[in-house]
């Protein structure tokens, strides 16, 4: 039971994790909260069930370009302008809320189905120690830890990742040198957004969607970047393995109905004893 | 002399729908509802917008103040008034909980920590099935069965203005002065040697005492409740009442709450549009009209009147 529940746990907080690197993503570089992430992700999860009857790649190709595009978006015409008017972490707060309602509006009056599961491909199952995984789980736990080491290396290597490093340590200066910081912006706020997506793909294919979903994944990998460190990708993956744990194994012990009691309990308990989370942040809200 | 012109006049305009008690039905039943939000929307006024607390667990103490009163009437026999007071007592004790708890933390961890909160309870709830109802809730008779419908509604009506008029005074006192000075500068107050924690945790046991109060008044006058109307969306549109209505007038909340809880009940025909509607009008008066709509009515009511003038 133990090795079982460590699996599930490593699993549900690998999938939580590539929402969690969204808000990484974009809280590390525009300093901006952004809460209708995963409800901005569960909509490209529907986009891609929608047209996956046609062609799987091209309905995920969908989902993922929606999702950037919309971070995109809204990241140029909504938060940076808000942002540059002084907007504080409240302000953001309410305005990304307020998207996520639009959000969630529109998957109402779109979408002809409030819960869905996508239908992607198994591969098989493997054996790990007597307890038998769905080779798909595993999937999708390497996709979210290759996702993190391409952010990495994309961070490190790249000029984009480095006026991302500019941006988000000194964004005067990063004007000044001549970075577009604006389009910088929109980018991150653009992957963020498309991760997002990726681990709603993922969610709706190991669980299922709902049209509330998007505030779970969004709140959820909001609170879980937050223990690990706001902006710290590395505390936040962590986070997201430990959380996945905790889920998993209150899971096991309690039932279903006391996972999601005892994750948040615990996140408020770090919160109150660690508020810049357990691997600190260079960033605070 | 202008403040107590618009304090007198927001009291009035609260005791109107005295009328409808005439009417009864439909109309009495949503004035009512909007009432029962109307005073959670002043709490999240006196709290954050006038006190700046960021505090985010309005549905927490008001179901507390729900929960409480329920439990401990039908559960463990309590008399009806005892339990409404005990359950009003333990929303406080949670909202001044939460401030120390958080004290050491700055800014918006503060206000997540209360928002988490906020998604939480109603998980705890559903959990706590047995007790609760969960989902399926939980009826209880209380003030209706004990003095009927018309009259309770007439206590909801007399009860907000009352606690409308203690917010409005004590914002006048110096008390109220005080708490408005840490909200704008909260080291600068300190540094003219007042005892800001002193006050906060004034002000969260106030907010925190009426908004369960609120939450007993709630289920009182509805009769049920079950943790989809406690869900963090709750919290959401108590706090959007001052916001969307405008914080810095006495009667900001009142347009508020006719907007965010009256709407709905207008646009049910396209009720799954509702969210995209909200979201969308949420956004605009944050970004366009940041103020709220109450100042806003006001210049464009003063530019009507100079026209006319010319």
């Amino acid at each position: 039971m133990i090795l079982n529940g460590i699996i599930t746990g490593l699993i549900m907080g690998g999938v939580l994790s590539l929402p969690v690197l969204g808000v990484a993503v974009i809280y590390g570089i525009t300093g901006i909260p952004n809460f209708a992430i995963g409800v901005i992700g569960v909509f490209g999860g529907f986009l891609t069930w929608y047209f996956l009857s046609f062609h799987m790649g091209i309905a995920i190709l969908i989902g993922v370009a929606f999702c950037f595009a919309i971070g995109y978006i809204i990241q140029r015409i909504l938060l940076t302008p808000i942002s540059e008017m002084g907007g504080d972490a409240t302000l953001f707060f309410i305005v990304t809320v307020s998207l996520g309602f639009v959000f969630e509006g529109l998957m109402r009056a779109i979408f002809p189905r409030p819960s869905i599961s996508l239908a992607l491909p198994r591969i098989g199952t493997i054996n790990i120690a007597g307890v038998t995984v769905e080779g798909f789980k595993i999937f999708a736990l390497l996709f979210a830890l290759g996702t993190l080491v391409i952010i990495r290396l994309l961070e490190e290597h790249t000029e984009i990742g480095k006026s991302w490093q500019a941006t988000s340590q000194n964004l005067k200066l990063g004007k000044l040198i001549g970075i577009n910081t604006n389009q910088v912006f929109s980018i991150a706020s653009g992957i963020g957004c498309s991760l997002a997506c990726v681990g709603a793909i993922f969610w709706g294919s190991l669980y299922n969607l709902n049209l509330m979903s998007g505030w779970d994944l969004g709140f959820l990998g909001f609170i879980i970047a937050v223990v690990g460190g706001i902006g710290n990708i590395w505390g936040g993956i962590i986070s997201a393995l430990i959380m996945g744990m905790v889920m998993s194994f209150s899971g096991y012990l309690l039932g279903g109905m006391w996972q999601s009691v005892i994750l948040y309990f615990i996140v408020i308990l770090v919160l109150i004893i660690a508020p810049k989370g357990i691997l600190g942040s260079e960033r605070s809200l | 002399m202008k403040d107590r012109y618009e304090k007198i006049g927001t009291i009035l305009i609260l005791l109107l729908p005295v009328a409808f008690v005439f009417r009864g039905g439909y109309l009495q039943e949503v004035t009512g509802y909007v009432y029962l939000f109307l005073i959670q929307g002043y709490v999240a006024w006196f709290l954050f917008f006038k006190s700046g607390q960021p505090f985010f667990g309005y549905s927490v103490t008001m179901a507390i103040g729900a929960y409480g009163t329920i439990v401990l009437t039908e559960m463990f026999n309590w008399p009806l008034f005892a339990s409404i007071f005990i359950g009003a007592a333990l929303a406080t004790g949670i909202a001044v909980i939460m401030f120390l708890s958080t004290s050491r933390a700055r800014g918006f961890y503060v206000s997540m920590t209360s928002f988490l909160l906020a998604i939480l309870f109603p998980r705890l709830i559903e959990a706590l099935q047995p007790i609760t109802g969960g989902r399926s809730g939980l009826y209880f008779g209380g003030l209706n069965a004990l003095v009927g419908h018309k009259t309770l509604y007439l206590l909801v009506v007399f009860l907000t203005a009352a606690i409308v008029a203690f917010f409005l005074w004590i914002m006048g006192t110096k008390t109220g002065r005080i708490l408005t000075l840490i909200s704008e500068n909260d080291r600068l107050t300190q540094t003219v040697g007042l005892n800001t924690r002193k006050y906060k945790i004034l002000a969260y046991s106030i907010a925190g005492f009426i908004s369960g109060f609120g939450g007993a008044l709630y289920v009182n006058y509805t009769g049920f409740i079950s943790s989809v109307d406690i869900e963090v969306f709750t919290t959401l549109y108590i706090f959007f009442i001052p916001l969307i209505g405008g914080s810095r007038v006495f009667y900001g909340p009142i347009l508020g709450a006719l907007f965010v809880i009256l709407i709905p009940e207008l646009l049910v025909p396209v009720e799954r549009y509702l969210r995209i509607f909200f979201g969308l009008i949420f956004i605009l008066v944050i970004v366009l009209l940041p103020g709220g709509l109450a100042p806003n009515i006001q210049k464009l009511l003063a530019k009507i009147s100079q026209k006319k003038d010319v």
